[in-house]
C-alpha cells in the first residue's frame, strides 16, 4: 500500500478484476424480492447461506433479529472496504480511500457520541465501522478515551486534528456536540475533493464530477433541512466547498425561497438526473423521498462510470457504492419486516438499479 | 337509631334543624353533582379528541423512527438521539373548577429546531430530522394528555364522592333522621294522650270524691234530719 503521486504505481487491473468477482456476489433483483418476503428470521437465515455467512455465524450468539442483520451487514462491509484499500496503490488508493474516510468520520462522531451520553465502551466499540483508514490501534484508542478532548488529541496527527482542535473550544462553551460533528463531516468533505489532479485523464475526470455531486447534493439537502425547519441559522456554515453547484452567498439566498432553490437546480448541470425528484420534492411535504431520488441519481451515475471506463477508478467507486447500497437496503428489509412494513412499503423504500 | 334518641322536644326541635341543614346540603350537592358531571361531559370530549390524536401521532412517530432506522441504521439514530442535551422542562401549575384542583403542565424545550437537537446537520438525514420531529410533537401530545386525562380523573373521582354524599345524605342521613323525628312526635303524642287521661282520671277521681263528700254529706244531713223528727 503506498500513498505516492505516480500514476503508474497505481494497480487498476489487479484490483478492478478483484472488484469484479466481489460484485458478482452483491444480492441482485430476485434476491431483493425474495428478502422483502422473509420474515428477519428468515433473511438472518437467507444471509448465512450468502456472503455474510461468516459474519452471521459470529455474530449470532451476541445479537439475533435485525441487530444481528445490521450488524452483520456493517462488518462485512467494513471487511470489503478494508480489502479495497489494502489492494490499492499508489493513486488509486488515494481516490478510494478519500472516499472511505467518510467511515472515519462516521467512527468519530460515534465516539464522541458515545462518550457525550456515558455510552458503555463495549457499546460503542460495537458501532464502529473499520472501514475507513483509521488503523485498529487508533480506533482501539478513541474507544478507550475518557473524554472528549483525549478523543480530539487522540486525532491530532489525522486530517480531522486540525478542524476538531478548533471546534473543541466551541463545544466547551456550548456544552453542544454540534460543533465537533460538523467540523468531522465538513473536513471529510472538504479532503474529498483537495489535492486532485488539475488536469485529470477522462476516468478520473467523471470520478472528481462524482465527488463535486456528491458535495453539490450534500448542499442541497442540507439547505432544504435549513429551509424548511425554520431554524434561525446561516446556511453558509453548513455550506461545503468544492461543488459545482453553488457558492456560500448563493446559497444564503436560496434558503429563504425554497422555489428558487428547486429552480436553480433544475437549470443546473443535474436538471436532467433531478427533474423526476424536484417535481417529487414540489408535491410532497417530506424530503424523504426526495433524499431517495438524489441516492438513486449518484448510484445511477457511478454505474455509469464503470461501464464506461473499466480500467480505472470509476469501477472500484461503482462498487463501494453498490456495496452500500446493498447494506442500506438489506438493512431497510430487515428493520421494514421488523416493523411490520408491508413488502410493497419496503420495496418502495429500497433503491435498486 | 330511633331507641337511642331522647324523645324530648327539645330534641326534636334539633332534629328538625338537622333535616332543614342536610335537606338544604343534599340539594347543593346534587347541584354540584350535575355541576360536575357537565364539566366532566366536556373534558371527556376532549380527552377522546387528545387520545385519538395521541394514538394518531404515536403511530407517526414509530413510523418515522422505523423508517429512520430502517434507512439510516440503528446506530445512526441511536447516535443522533446521544447527541441531545437540553431534556424538556416540565412545570405543573392547578386550577380550581367547582372546587377541584385540575392540573396545568406548561412545557419548555420539547420542540427544538434543527441547531437544538445536538446532532450535527451535515452528516446526517432528513429521516432523522423527520423521526425526531414526529416524536417532539408526540410529547407535546403526551404532555396535553396527561394534562386532560389526570384533569378527567379527578372530576371522575370528585363526581364519585360528591355522588356517595348525595346518596348518604338522600338514603341514610335523611330517613333516619325523619323516623327518628316521627319517633319522638310520636313519642311526644303518646306521652300527651297519657298526661290528657292521667288528667281525665284525676279528674274523674277528684269529681267521685266530691260526689263522695256530697253523699256523705248528705247523708248526714238526712241523718241529722230523722234524729230530730224523732
Amino acid at each position: 500500500m503506498s500513498t505516492t503521486d505516480d500514476y503508474e504505481d497505481s494497480n487498476y487491473e489487479y484490483v478492478t478484476a478483484r472488484i469484479r468477482s466481489r460484485r458478482s456476489k452483491l444480492f441482485d433483483d430476485d434476491d431483493y424480492r425474495k428478502l422483502v418476503r422473509m420474515g428477519t428470521g428468515e433473511i438472518a437465515r437467507f444471509m448465512e447461506e450468502s456472503e455474510y455467512e461468516t459474519e452471521m455465524n459470529r455474530l449470532g450468539s451476541r445479537y439475533s433479529g435485525s441487530d444481528l442483520v445490521e450488524y452483520a451487514l456493517n462488518e462485512n462491509l467494513a471487511g470489503h472496504f478494508d480489502d479495497l484499500l489494502r489492494w490499492s496503490n499508489g493513486r488509486l488508493y488515494d481516490y478510494v480511500a478519500r472516499y472511505l474516510r467518510k467511515f472515519d468520520a462516521w467512527n468519530i462522531k460515534t465516539v464522541l457520541r458515545g462518550l457525550y451520553s456515558d455510552a458503555p465502551r463495549d457499546d460503542v466499540e460495537a458501532d464502529l465501522i473499520d472501514a475507513g483508514e483509521f488503523s485498529a490501534d487508533l480506533l482501539d484508542d478513541l474507544v478507550d478515551a475518557g473524554s472528549v478532548e483525549e478523543v480530539v488529541e487522540a486525532l491530532d496527527r489525522t486530517i480531522f486534528g486540525d478542524a476538531l482542535g478548533a471546534a473543541v473550544e466551541d463545544y466547551e462553551e456550548t456544552g453542544l456536540l454540534v460543533p465537533l460533528e460538523n467540523a468531522v463531516d465538513r473536513t471529510f468533505y472538504e479532503h474529498l475533493i483537495s489535492g486532485l489532479p488539475d488536469e485529470p485523464d477522462r476516468a478520473t475526470g467523471l470520478y472528481i464530477e462524482f465527488l463535486e455531486a456528491e458535495i453539490d447534493f450534500r448542499n442541497l439537502r442540507n439547505a432544504l433541512r435549513l429551509a424548511r425547519s425554520g431554524a434561525d441559522m446561516d446556511p453558509a456554515d453548513y455550506y461545503i466547498d468544492g461543488g459545482r453547484l453553488f457558492d456560500a452567498d448563493e446559497l444564503r439566498q436560496l434558503v429563504a425561497n425554497e422555489d428558487q432553490l428547486v429552480e436553480r437546480v433544475r437549470t443546473s448541470v443535474y436538471g436532467d438526473e433531478l427533474d423526476d425528484a424536484l417535481d417529487v420534492l414540489a408535491d410532497a411535504e417530506s424530503l424523504i423521498e426526495f433524499e431517495h431520488a438524489l441516492d438513486a441519481a449518484l448510484l445511477e451515475y457511478a454505474d455509469t462510470l464503470s461501464n464506461r471506463y473499466p480500467l480505472s477508478v470509476c469501477p472500484v467507486l461503482s462498487f463501494v457504492l453498490a456495496k452500500e447500497r446493498e447494506v442500506d437496503n438489506v438493512r431497510a428489509i430487515a428493520r421494514g419486516r421488523e416493523a411490520g412494513l408491508s413488502p410493497e412499503q419496503i420495496e418502495a423504500e429500497l433503491v435498486v438499479l | 337509631m330511633a331507641e337511642d334518641v331522647k324523645p324530648t322536644r327539645k330534641e326534636l326541635m334539633q332534629i328538625e334543624e338537622r333535616i332543614e341543614l342536610s335537606e338544604r346540603g343534599h340539594d347543593t350537592l346534587e347541584q354540584k353533582r350535575d355541576g360536575l358531571i357537565m364539566e366532566f361531559m366536556d373534558i371527556l370530549d376532549e380527552a377522546q379528541d387528545v387520545r385519538s390524536d395521541l394514538d394518531e401521532k404515536y403511530e407517526e412517530a414509530q413510523n418515522a423512527i422505523n423508517m429512520a432506522r430502517a434507512l439510516d441504521g440503528d446506530v445512526a439514530v441511536r447516535g443522533a438521539a446521544a447527541a441531545l442535551k437540553e431534556h424538556p422542562e416540565l412545570t405543573t401549575q392547578s386550577k380550581s373548577v367547582m372546587g377541584v384542583y385540575i392540573p396545568q403542565i406548561d412545557s419548555t424545550k420539547v420542540r427544538k429546531s434543527l441547531d437544538e437537537r445536538g446532532y450535527g446537520v451535515l452528516g446526517t438525514s432528513a429521516r432523522i430530522d423527520e423521526a425526531a420531529s414526529a416524536y417532539e410533537e408526540l410529547l407535546e401530545q403526551i404532555i396535553l394528555a396527561a394534562e386532560v386525562e389526570t384533569a378527567m380523573k379527578k372530576m371522575l373521582d370528585e363526581i364519585e364522592t360528591t355522588k356517595r354524599r348525595v346518596n348518604a345524605l338522600e338514603f341514610k342521613l335523611l330517613p333516619e333522621l325523619r323516623a327518628n323525628e316521627e319517633y319522638i312526635e310520636q313519642k311526644l303524642e303518646e306521652q300527651e294522650r297519657e298526661e290528657i287521661f292521667r288528667m281525665k282520671k284525676i279528674k274523674d277521681k277528684k269529681e267521685r270524691e266530691e260526689d263522695e263528700e256530697a253523699e256523705a254529706e248528705r247523708e248526714a244531713e238526712e241523718a241529722e234530719t230523722v234524729a230530730a223528727d224523732d
